[in-house]
């Protein structure tokens, strides 16, 4: 176990660097550079130079690669183009309001689809069982953000049962009671894409689970269905959909940006397409490197997860290359 | 390949049962993919989506012949019609454009992206795959090492980023989508690879002094093809996807081109006034991926039917 956790830390932190790595090349190429990132605008060329001097931007891309590095981890984001103000400041306040509308969408999601997956499975080609692969296809092929329009022209507009947009009716307190009808739309599109995949992937594997020997003992030895389906099949099925819920993060991290678009939530997603529009690359920069981290976590959590609850995992592991 | 039926091959089989007199008529020999495409048939969902595409490509390569207006056409006289104008069929936007003509070109933009994108994806994601599973060691852990790296952000971030470092053109989206859509392919074809490397035909083939090369384009290449076009289907529907949510953004197809994207995000403005003009557009990309992915499914499982025959199909419950 420690040997399989070690291993998938150092290639986190490996994979952590690359993405910096990365992500430091992309600000070289960038138009202007990081000149422009880290420059007080506005300066004639002399004083321009003795800034860059300053801040070291006259020195070799390697040094300054690791000096940003410094930077970075000591909370040092950078500063804005326009207005010159620092990053962390306008970034910290969206990462609570992304949060808030992933986590209900997220958890809502999930509580409404393993059941229903497990239903599924129990039924197959059942009545149930297809209008959640209709969804699944609807899920799949439709563009969230015209779902979300949709939504809008139909409740908000036409029937004028929810708020338009925001987080908050503006002039009013900002407390849960003003939050909650503003969630219902976004956060029912997003929950309708998160269920697309999650109904289609508790039904698989619940069905994987179900045609096994060790099921088809239990029902032989005379146990209740009920008690085959929750007590033998659904813990061994649950294991692959931790390593699914670890590979959405990115989605749950930063697919919001069109959802929290549509609805002008004042969300990081929202923030990294106004940025990307006023060439913010410093914000652009700090949001990327935020989110990698945040997924590379939540992988090594679900893997490591995994491992506690399928011991097989690290046994696979440690035989040379598990395909 | 068990369970499939291999058709007789003309020489073995002389005598058919209840043989008529007369010239007898070769036993039919059917190729894999001749059968695979009888299965696709049977498939309504699959002949749907593809008569739907084919649609689709009909309407975007004679788009300049069907629409009754120039798309970038702008006359403000006219803006804002509704629905049913006369010869604007569906009416017109803010700027007086022809709704339903700017819908037939944008089924071109569409269209080349998802396709360029998937072949392009799928070109540079077998090649990585292959390489990878083919020779391991260094050059595998470089490739996958990159496909973590990419799977780590999330990849419309990605794409807005490099899109707002290097500029939006029609070519570099087609690129930028490509250059992040290729890691699924990738890691199925590196899979396949790490298996076939171990078989006894390979190890012949290296025997008989074949070059690398050789053995991966020809002789392993070939095994893996049914499921890399199998993603590459899927990849179409989502490119069409991808490129529309950029192009809403802003960050995609800019003026005076047009895509469904781009007239989605004019659409919102104009919610209020006319409603239904966020309708259509959402509507052809649903309408596009659905068929694509019914495709997709429908060559899935015709060239792996195993997975269609399934388990016996069994009712229990409480």
């Amino acid at each position: 176990m420690r040997e399989y956790f070690l291993r998938r830390l150092l290639q986190s932190v490996l994979v952590l660097f690359l993405v910096s790595l990365v992500t430091f090349a992309l600000i070289h190429s960038a138009p202007g550079g990081p000149v422009r990132i880290y420059l007080t605008p506005g300066l004639s060329q002399e004083a321009a130079k003795v800034q860059a001097h300053n801040l070291g931007l006259d020195q070799p891309i390697p040094i300054q690669y690791v000096r940003w590095l410094g930077d970075l981890l000591q909370g040092n984001f950078g500063y804005t183009f326009k207005n010159h103000i620092p990053v962390g400041k306008i970034l910290w306040p969206t990462v609570g309001n992304t949060l808030i509308l992933m986590g209900v969408a997220w958890f809502l999601s999930l509580v409404i689809a393993i059941p229903w997956g497990i239903y599924n499975s129990t039924r197959e080609y059942g009545l149930s069982d297809q209008s959640a692969a209709v969804i699944s296809y609807l899920g799949f092929a439709m563009p969230t953000f015209w779902f979300g329009i949709l939504l809008q022209e139909l409740f908000s507009l036409k029937l004028n049962w929810l708020p338009l947009s925001d987080m908050y009716t503006m002039g009013q307190a900002r407390n849960i009671l003003n939050l909650l009808p503003h969630l219902v739309l976004p956060v029912t599109v997003l929950t309708l894409g998160f269920l697309a995949a999650y109904v289609k992937y508790s039904r698989s594997s619940m069905l994987e689970v179900l045609f096994q020997d060790y099921i088809r003992t239990a029902r032989a030895k005379g146990m209740p269905e009920r008690r085959v389906v929750f007590r033998h099949a659904l813990r061994n099925a649950l294991i692959p959909i931790i390593t699914v819920l670890g590979l959405d993060l990115p989605i749950l991290v930063g697919g919001a940006a069109l959802t929290e678009s549509v609805f002008n939530w004042p969300g990081m997603g929202r923030l990294f397409v106004e940025m990307a529009m006023a060439r913010e690359y410093s914000v652009l920069m700090a949001i990327t490197l935020l989110t990698a981290v945040i997924v590379i976590l939540g992988n090594l959590l679900a893997d490591i997860l995994y491992a506690v609850v399928d011991p097989r995992v690290q046994l696979a592991g440690r035989g040379g290359r598990a395909a | 390949m068990s369970g499939i039926p291999i058709g007789e091959s003309p020489l073995s089989g002389n005598s058919l049962p209840g043989g008529n007199p007369g010239p007898e008529p070769a036993p039919r020999v059917m190729s894999l993919g001749g059968m695979a495409w009888r299965r696709f048939l049977r498939n309504p969902f699959a002949v749907a989506g593809l008569v739907v595409l084919l649609f689709f490509v009909i309407v975007a390569l004679f788009a300049r012949f069907i629409a009754p207006f120039d798309p970038a056409r702008i006359d403000l006289l006219t803006s804002n019609l509704p629905f049913g104008s006369g010869a604007h069929i569906l009416g017109t936007d803010e700027l007086g454009r022809d709704i339903f003509s700017r819908l037939l070109y944008s089924s071109q933009v569409s269209l080349l992206v998802g396709f360029s994108v998937a072949f392009v994806s799928v070109f540079i994601g077998t090649l990585i795959g292959a390489v990878s599973g083919y020779f391991g060691g260094f050059v595998d852990t470089f490739f996958m090492r990159m496909v973590d790296v990419l799977n780590s952000v999330p990849l419309l971030f990605l794409n807005i980023l490099m899109l707002a470092i290097f500029g939006s053109s029609f070519v570099l989206l087609i690129c930028i989508l490509a250059l992040t859509s290729w890691m699924g392919v990738a890691r199925l074809v590196r899979g396949t690879f790490l298996q076939l490397r171990e078989t006894e035909y390979v190890e012949a083939a290296k025997a008989l002094g074949t070059s690398d090369w050789r053995i991966i384009t020809y002789h392993m290449i070939r095994n893996a093809t049914a499921p890399i076009i199998v993603n590459a289907t899927l990849m179409i529907g989502g490119a069409i996807l991808s490129e529309a949510a950029l192009s809403f953004l802003g960050l995609g197809i800019q003026p005076p081109q047009t895509s469904w994207g781009q007239m989605l995000s004019n659409a919102q403005a104009y919610m209020l006034t006319d409603p239904l003009q966020a309708v259509y557009p959402g509507l052809c990309i649903l309408v596009v991926v659905l068929a694509v992915n019914f495709i997709g499914d429908g060559i899935q499982s015709a060239i792996d039917p195993r997975r269609k025959v399934r388990r016996p199909r069994r009712r229990w419950g409480h």
